[in-house]
């Protein structure tokens, strides 16, 4: 079953995605800040990573930086602003595979992990 | 000796009182905090609740009435909407419309006290209120609380009820400036359905006020249908108030409809230069080659705030930029420092210097700027 870790400070977007990609099969676990993102995502082996950019301790953009350099090469899925394509576009230079914008459909965002898994 | 025991008696009578304000007030904030910690456990429950219900199409959970009229079941209905978007958003607008929620915030509303409560009702109808809602909402328009009536439009403009514009358009003309600015944020949310009543109320009222029919042309200009120009051009023309006519231009501007163009020329020459600055500004928005003599000629005009906007404008349109670099190098000291900020403000001068530093050519007029500001 295909492990996924879900960083984000909100805990409706925690509770959401641990609900509804568990019934979609999938291993969920999840962090509420940066430096936890980071050290579980270094740690955790998972198959992939979504990540909130405005997390307390350490940015979305800076975990995925500090993944990419302790060799960690799973792809990782930006969660971004309704407005933020700047931080869009960064986290696809900085190793991001995809982001997807809040507000967002959930089916779409299955779909785009079913993608990459 | 008797003052003093009566001295000491009542220093111990405050004493007393001390204490118990203080052990009331130690009472209240255990009551508070423990409240706020049930209040943040069953909106934990209520959001893996919901959870379940928007993941599992099939999810039998119960929301039972009682759970419909918790305040913490609102806060997780509101903060799941805000996440959604799509199909998962209809299955939580079927169970606000299969559990009463609008009807109980409805009832919420419409008591007379307290105010927290009917504001909390009206903040979550605004975010969660379906169409059953609609005919309270517009009711309490009218409100006696400035912050319920701004809740309604809102959540009236959420759900696009067109039948509300009317109604809220028609309080700008009383409604206070903080109150009126949040109604015309809400008739942006409507969207092109706002225009004609926004453009309506603006020819009737504004022979008479400035404010209201102002707001009202900047909501215009933020909704921006082209066909709303020819209507503003047709308040231009009946000679409206500076105030009015500053709004108009600024409309026109956000419009941005090329059908514009001459008529905001023709407001280059105005003698006020509020509405020649404005109507500079305009042009660059709608961004027509035609603009670029006439904002030109504004790049020498006696007042600098026409000549900066006039050479924005010009950094904006296609082409203009060569004459931003002919007032560079022009005889016009004035032209030439709008000119110069306008290039810099688009980062042309920068872009420039980078050139000359690789080696690479750089447009003469800007070179000789360059040179004459010398080395940075």
């Amino acid at each position: 079953m295909p492990k996924i870790l879900v960083a984000d400070d909100s805990e409706t977007i925690r509770t959401l995605l641990r609900t509804a990609l568990s019934r979609a099969g999938y291993e969920v676990e999840t962090a509420a800040d940066g430096p936890t993102a980071h050290s579980m995502g270094r740690d955790g082996g998972f198959d992939l990573i979504i990540l909130d950019q405005l997390m307390p301790g350490l940015l979305g953009l800076d975990v995925i930086e500090q993944l990419r350099v302790d060799g960690v090469e799973a792809p990782v899925l930006m969660l971004t602003g309704v407005d933020d394509g700047t931080t869009a576009a960064e986290s696809l230079d900085r190793g991001a595979v995809d982001y997807i914008r809040k507000p967002f459909e959930m089916n779409e965002l299955l779909a785009r992990i079913k993608s990459r898994l | 000796m008797l003052d003093t025991r009566i001295a000491e008696i009542g220093t111990f009578v405050i004493y007393l009182i001390d204490l118990a304000l203080l052990l009331l007030l130690v009472g209240l904030k255990t009551v508070h905090r423990r409240r706020v910690g049930n209040h943040d456990r069953r909106r934990q429950e209520f959001l893996g609740l919901l959870s379940r219900h928007v993941s599992y199409d099939d999810c039998i959970d119960p929301i039972t009435p009682r759970m419909a009229e918790d305040p913490a079941f609102l806060d997780a209905l509101i903060d799941v909407r805000e996440v959604l978007s799509g199909h998962e958003l209809s299955n939580l607008e079927d169970i606000v419309a299969q559990h009463g929620v609008s009807a109980g915030l409805t009832r919420r509303l419409a008591s007379r006290f307290p105010l927290g409560r009917r504001l909390r009702a009206a903040v979550a109808l605004a975010e969660i209120g379906d169409k059953s809602a609609a005919p309270a909402m517009i009711l309490h328009l009218s409100d006696h609380e400035p912050d319920i009536r701004i809740e309604c439009a809102r959540g009236l403009a959420r759900l696009k009820w067109t039948p509300a514009i009317d109604d809220i358009v028609a309080r700008f003309a009383i409604e206070e400036t903080p109150v009126r600015a949040r109604f015309a944020d809400s008739l942006v949310g409507f969207g092109t359905s706002a225009t004609w009543p926004l453009l309506a109320y603006v020819r009737v009222n504004h022979r008479s006020e400035d404010a209201g029919p102002a707001l009202a042309l900047r909501t215009v200009g933020r909704i921006r249908e082209l066909d709303a120009a020819g209507s503003i051009h047709d308040v231009l023309a009946e000679a409206p108030s500076l105030e009015v006519t500053i709004a108009a231009v600024e409309a026109l501007g956000g419009i941005a409809s090329p059908d514009s163009a001459p008529r905001l020329h023709g407001l280059l020459a105005d003698d006020r230069w509020q509405v020649r600055a404005k109507s500079a500004t305009a042009l660059g928005q709608i961004s027509e080659s035609s603009s670029i003599l006439l904002l030109s000629e504004a790049l020498r005009d006696a007042n600098f705030w026409v000549r900066r906007n006039s050479a924005t404008a010009l950094a904006r349109i296609p082409d203009g930029r060569t004459a931003l670099y002919a007032a560079l190098v022009g005889d016009d000291p004035y032209a030439a420092d709008a000119a110069a900020e306008a290039l810099a403000d688009v980062g042309e001068l920068v872009a420039a210097r980078r050139r000359v530093e690789a080696g690479r050519s750089v447009e003469e007029p800007l070179l000789a700027h360059m040179e004459s500001e010398g080395p940075t």
